[in-house]
């Protein structure tokens, strides 16, 4: 019954700090020691580089902290959804707009030998950087999708009001995207899934 | 290596991430942060009680300056008062006037009573007081309000034409029937003045208009109000769209209809310019040729020879059928009951082709199967290989006609291998390639304005392999854009084929 009862008032608590945070500097910071690690994490994935994730992760929390009075959420549930449409979008737009994209890839794609044998051992060789260079293939929206569900562990609702789609949309892109990595993967490694 | 998401999931634990935070970052951003909530905080309340400072120094140079904008303001704003009050506000007369003025005008009307729709095309010549009309089922009308006073109505069932009394618009009977009907039914409302609105993305005169009713019944069901809204374009002063209401006695709208016109520069000389074979069997109804001696149909006259302008039937090729039926899940609640029969023919003025041939196609995402040539490469088969898919949730495609044309017609047929609605069509029209500037709706099913195009009052339909046929409108343009967003079995967009029938301005 404590366990039970337990997740609730902790809820309303984040919930009370999320409105407070609108107003109080203080409840703000408390909010960025909650929320700092999952956001970098997240940009992280996304953009690969960390010196890119960290300029990511401070534009983020700057647009929250220029915003913040004018967020119109009162749970904690709709400021982890708002603060990570934002970073989704900074780093979109960042993939987008720089020209360091393909850097970022050709980096990645460095670490591996450029000529790599056909063979199902390749699969077993897959590391970080190989399956970013694949991710960075997909568009930039599916690739948000595919972070929030792999490396943030978001359910299909969460995620569905990040990106601002229904959760059975997440569920198909989701695994459309699966499929299209899995085709960029194979023509990488030259093997077969 | 992953055959599904948990395998992937797996695969994710096992690898190596360099994503652990630097804690000097983290305070330093932290700083960074509060200072820009507490700026953020400062300038809002700035924002609100800040004054304008005076100048500490140059004041001889700042107040000539603003005496001088002061001025100019007040010249702007006389000029425009005097504008204002010059031409003074729009009314429906100066609409009427206007609008009657043109050469031509064409009408394509849509008539939606329950989950029945009827579509009809009309064309008015007003200064020689004629209209015309082909009704959804292939027949035709003209009516002559000169001299003669006579309606002609051609049916394609019965094969003959038909010749009748044209009672006086207005005077009961044909209600709003033609525009020219609509135009004496609210007559005496010449003094209404518009007020603006929007409509297709432009700011328009609206005029509300409603006029009690009698004597008018549709399907037993007596009709005790007229409602219309009239939009015409500020500056013509034409009348653009039109939506009537018929309602009932408590109420209820029996049958609404939606009119979208356009001025074309020319236009039908007689109903055998609209399809009525010259051979076709004449009725002559008209009671002063009843009981005459000779008990024969006086002639029409022979129809004179016409201009550019004349109908003739389309060529739309079919695929094969694939199926037969309703959508198994039926979601939609504006759904259009499917036709009976056939489609009728298409009647489009001579020369009329497919001018989406083979011209390029782009969409907003990449497909996930198939390739974007398929929607215009004349294929309309519904089998493997044939169609695009595009990504579930809103998405358009926008084919490229590469010259201006005048648009008679698209024809869309999104996926007929299964029984399925396709959710908020809307069906534009542009020169402009991004679809900002001058855009013509010419279908519009999302009732609930999910895409953000406006809210539009088109049924959905079942797909079958007739493919949607959808009026042009009267649109010009050289860039056809189609938007859906799902459809009733799965959140997936689909394309087989899009054929845009028109000529090349």
């Amino acid at each position: 019954m404590v366990a039970i009862m337990a997740k609730p008032v902790e809820q309303t608590a984040y919930d009370e700090l999320v409105v407070l945070a609108k107003t109080q500097a203080g409840a703000l910071g408390k909010l960025y020691e909650l929320y700092y690690d999952r956001i970098f994490r997240f940009c992280a994935h996304r953009l690969f580089n960390r010196t890119t994730a960290e300029d990511v992760t401070s534009s983020v929390f700057l647009t929250v902290a220029r915003t913040m009075r004018d967020f119109k959420g009162r749970t904690e549930q709709d400021f982890r959804s708002w603060i990570y449409t934002i970073a989704a979008n900074q780093a979109n737009a960042h993939i987008r707009k720089t020209v360091r994209r393909k850097r970022l890839l050709r980096n990645a794609l460095g670490h591996r030998e450029a000529e790599e044998e056909a063979s199902a051992a390749a699969w077993s060789r897959l590391d970080w950087p190989t399956l970013y260079a694949a991710i960075q293939e997909l568009k930039p929206e599916h690739q948000t999708i595919l972070t929030l569900r792999f490396f943030e562990n978001m359910d299909y609702d969460e995620i569905g009001r990040v990106v601002d789609a229904r959760p059975a949309t997440v569920r198909v892109i989701l695994h459309r995207t699966l499929r299209r990595l899995q085709e960029v993967l194979q023509g990488d490694l030259g093997g077969e899934a | 290596m992953f055959e599904n998401e948990h395998d992937f999931q797996r695969l994710v634990k096992g690898l190596k991430l360099d994503d652990q935070p630097n804690p000097a970052h983290r305070e330093r951003l932290r700083g960074q942060m509060l200072q820009a909530f507490a700026q953020a905080g400062g300038q809002r309340v700035g924002c609100v009680s800040r004054t304008i400072p005076a100048p500490a120094q140059g004041g001889a140079w700042y107040a000539p300056y603003r005496l001088a904008v002061a001025a100019t303001v007040l010249v702007v704003a006389t000029v425009g008062i005097w504008a204002l009050v010059g031409r003074g506000p729009v009314t429906l007369r100066q609409v009427r006037l206007a609008t009657q003025k043109a050469a031509w005008l064409y009408a394509v009307v849509s008539r939606y009573q329950g989950p029945e729709v009827r579509t009809e095309r009309h064309w008015y010549d007003f200064a020689a007081q004629k209209g015309y009309a082909v009704l959804d089922d292939g027949g035709v009308v003209g009516w002559d309000y000169g001299g003669d006073a006579k309606k002609l109505l051609y049916s394609p069932r019965v094969k003959a034409l038909m010749i009748s009394d044209l009672s006086n618009p207005g005077a009961g009977g044909d209600s709003t029937e033609n525009l020219m009907c609509v135009f004496a039914v609210f007559a005496a409302r010449d003094d209404v003045k518009g007020a603006a609105a929007q409509y297709d993305g432009k700011t328009v005169r609206s005029f509300e208009i409603e006029k009690a009713e009698s004597g008018l019944n549709i399907d037993g069901k007596a009709v005790r109000l007229l409602k219309a809204t009239m939009m015409a374009d500020p500056r013509t002063r034409r009348l653009l769209a039109a939506g009537i209401e018929y309602q009932g006695s408590d109420g209820g709208v029996l049958v609404r209809e939606g009119w979208t016109m356009s001025y074309p520069p020319s236009g039908p000389a007689s109903v055998y310019d609209l399809g009525v074979p010259t051979m076709v069997a004449r009725i002559d109804g008209r009671r002063q040729r009843i009981g005459t001696p000779s008990a024969e149909p006086m002639p029409i006259p022979t129809p004179a020879p016409t201009g550019s302008f004349r109908l003739a039937p389309v060529e739309i090729r079919l695929p094969r059928p694939m199926f037969a039926g309703t959508p198994e899940d039926a979601r939609l609640p504006n759904l259009e009951r499917p036709r009976s029969g056939p489609r009728p023919p298409f009647l489009a003025p001579v020369g009329t082709t497919n001018v989406a041939l083979g011209k390029p196609v782009s969409s907003g995402e990449e497909p996930v199967i198939g390739s974007l040539e398929a929607i215009t490469d004349g294929d309309k088969e519904a089998a493997e290989g044939s169609f695009v898919e595009l990504s579930p949730g809103p998405q358009f495609v926008t084919i490229d006609l590469q010259e201006r044309c005048e648009i008679d017609a698209v024809v869309v047929w999104h996926y007929h291998r299964w029984p399925r609605a396709y959710v908020d069509v809307v069906v534009q029209v542009s020169d402009d390639p991004a679809f900002q500037t001058a855009v013509k709706t010419i279908f519009n099913n999302d009732t609930d304005n999910s895409l953000g195009l406006g809210a539009g009052g088109d049924l959905s339909y079942v797909e079958t392999y007739e493919g949607k046929l959808i009026e042009g409108k009267g649109a010009q343009g050289r860039y056809v854009r189609l938007f859906s967003n799902g459809n009733t079995r799965d959140d997936l967009n689909h394309y087989i084929e899009v054929e845009v029938y028109g000529r090349p301005l």
